[in-house]
């Protein structure tokens, strides 16, 4: 696989619901080591394009090529093998088991080796006294956290979040957020789905704009807050 | 450190203790003692196969009394009309119902929840059915069902019953302190997520139920040589996947030993109620089952584990 080029390849993309277009037509690439902010309003096709490029969904057509190779069609646990993580919107950490588990049965490879990186995560996101709690006595900030750590845990190179700030107090997506600068400075690629458009402006270098399903506006961050095409849409002037 | 081992000493000489007690009933219990253990075997193995795949993967499966009719008639045929030595039929039975598992489980393992469990209902009538049809009568000896002896002593079946009570509570053990035990889990807890997470639970959850497939087909067909008889009704019986279920929820879900434990008390309370208040036994049972499920939703071990009593351990 190629080192150099995207590391993510959105082409052509189209995927209906019924006879409602959630992604029309959608084009775009991601840099390796960038921080990317996916923003639109409720019902743009930012969820839906994350199932697709984990492959929880089938797009009806279009392309997805992660490090050059092309992965539409693949099943979501080849897709994550390969290096793609994501976290959800809702919650999706395992609630009856403990933290520790949680994140060793992510893990591939040698039992010591897994256990041992399990506790570094833990430690990285300051949940390591509470590695024996079941998941679903954390709160949901810690949930949170606990998510990012099994995606890490994958070792995923680029890392899907869906609202990672959104319900948690400040204190702790400060926390969140110093730690995604963190690993990404270790070279680990971002694609965040936000609403806080404080978060993207301040956390992404790059922003890509979604409205019904079509791409409206990409650049950098200051490119984006000045487009008025996008300023119409999303925020109604 | 040294009372850890020495408790562990204890413990490991309490088994070995149990054990060679367990072993040696045949040689000074009587019959309808004897009896009565092949049966808590039996249903032991049912119940923890059932919770070894239902437990963990928390599909629901009510077709357990399939995997027993079909290796129960598998190895029954084979015995009472070609003549095979029961050692090598019971396997036989099993490795079909395995085989025959793995489309099962393809197709029927895409289905989640309550529509699982009524699909693995459907599947056990309609195999009931269709065994007892004049056109599977040339195989099966359709609804007249099959007498047969098997040439087999009560102190051997029940060595037989009690090895394999013994190594399905030791693949129990084993596949719940694993990482496989876990990847299972995560099935139950949350199937997309663990999916994005680079967990096959295809894969994962199809190996467990063929797993569950081969231990419960193999106490099936140990079940029909001890009865000396099979018919479909009586094989494919809805009776056969509830009983399991039960005990595994008296005894605890998703734990180890809970399903050996709840076969164990299950079948001595029923014993005791049957012989004390005949009359009114499925009445008085129908309440304690109500009390517990109620008062102990967990089943016993769960209780246990959640009072402190023992360890939150995966390996209990």
């Amino acid at each position: 696989m190629s080192q150099i080029g995207p590391i993510l390849r959105i082409e052509e993309v189209v995927k209906k619901f019924g006879e409602v277009p959630a992604l029309d037509h959608c084009s775009f690439d991601i840099e390796r080591g960038s921080i990317t902010g996916l923003i639109g309003p409720n019902g743009a096709g930012k969820t839906t394009l994350f199932n697709l490029i984990t492959g929880v969904l089938q797009p009806d057509t279009g392309h997805v090529y992660f490090k050059g190779e092309d992965i539409t069609g693949k099943k979501p646990h080849e897709i994550a093998r390969k290096g793609v993580g994501r976290t959800y919107q809702i919650i999706r950490v395992f609630p009856g088991m403990t933290l520790l588990e949680n994140l060793i049965v992510v893990g591939k490879g040698k039992e010591s080796r897994v256990i041992e990186r399990a506790m570094e995560l833990l430690d990285l996101v300051k949940l390591v006294d509470k590695k024996e709690d079941y998941a679903s006595e954390l709160s949901f900030g810690q949930q949170k956290l606990l998510s990012l750590a099994q995606v890490l845990m994958l070792d995923a190179e680029l890392i899907l979040l869906d609202e990672p700030a959104a319900g948690i107090n400040p204190t702790l997506q400060n926390e969140l957020m110093t730690l995604i600068h963190q690993l990404n400075s270790q070279g680990k690629t971002f694609m965040i789905v936000e609403h806080d458009m404080n978060v993207i402006m301040s956390h992404c270098g790059h922003a890509i704009a979604l409205n019904y399903g079509q791409k409206i506006a990409e650049g950098t961050c200051k490119e984006i807050q000045d487009n008025e095409t996008l300023l119409e849409h999303y925020f109604g002037k | 450190m040294n009372r850890l081992i020495e408790g562990g000493i204890l413990i490991w000489l309490g088994l070995a203790i149990l054990v060679a007690f367990l072993i040696a009933i045949p040689y000074f219990a009587s019959d309808y003692w004897i009896t009565l253990f092949i049966l808590v075997f039996i249903f032991a193995v049912y119940a923890s196969g059932w919770n070894l795949f239902s437990g963990l993967t928390g599909y629901t499966n009510f077709g357990l009394a399939w995997f027993i009719g079909v290796s129960g008639y598998v190895s029954s045929l084979l015995i009472a009309d070609y003549g095979f030595f029961w050692l090598l039929a019971w396997p036989i039975g099993a490795v079909f119902t395995s085989i025959i598992s793995i489309g099962v489980g393809h197709i029927l393992l895409r289905i989640k929840g309550v529509y699982f469990a009524i699909s693995m209902v459907a599947l056990t009538e309609g195999t009931r059915e269709l065994f007892g049809t004049k056109y599977f009568a040339p195989i099966t000896h359709g609804g007249l069902g099959v007498p047969f002896v098997a040439g087999i002593q009560l102190p051997t079946l029940y060595w037989a019953i009690l090895a394999l009570a013994f190594c399905t509570v030791i693949i129990c053990y084993k596949v719940f302190s694993s990482k496989y035990g876990l990847r299972l889990m995560t099935i139950r807890e949350d199937e997309q997520g663990a999916e994005t997470l680079g967990i096959h639970t295809t894969r994962e959850k199809i190996t467990a139920f063929i797993l569950s497939a081969f231990l419960v087909g193999l106490a099936g067909s140990i079940h029909f040589t001890y009865q000396n008889y099979i018919d479909p009704s009586f094989a494919f019986n809805i009776n056969l996947t509830l009983t399991p279920i039960v005990m595994t929820l008296f005894g605890g879900i998703g734990t180890v030993f809970g399903p050996l434990i709840g076969a164990i008390l299950f079948t001595f309370i029923h014993e005791i109620l049957w012989a004390e208040v005949t009359q009114l036994y499925m009445a008085v049972f129908g309440a304690i089952l109500m009390g517990l499920i109620l008062f102990f939703p967990q089943g016993l071990l769960g209780w246990m584990k959640e009072k402190g009593i023992l360890p939150k351990n995966r390996k209990l």
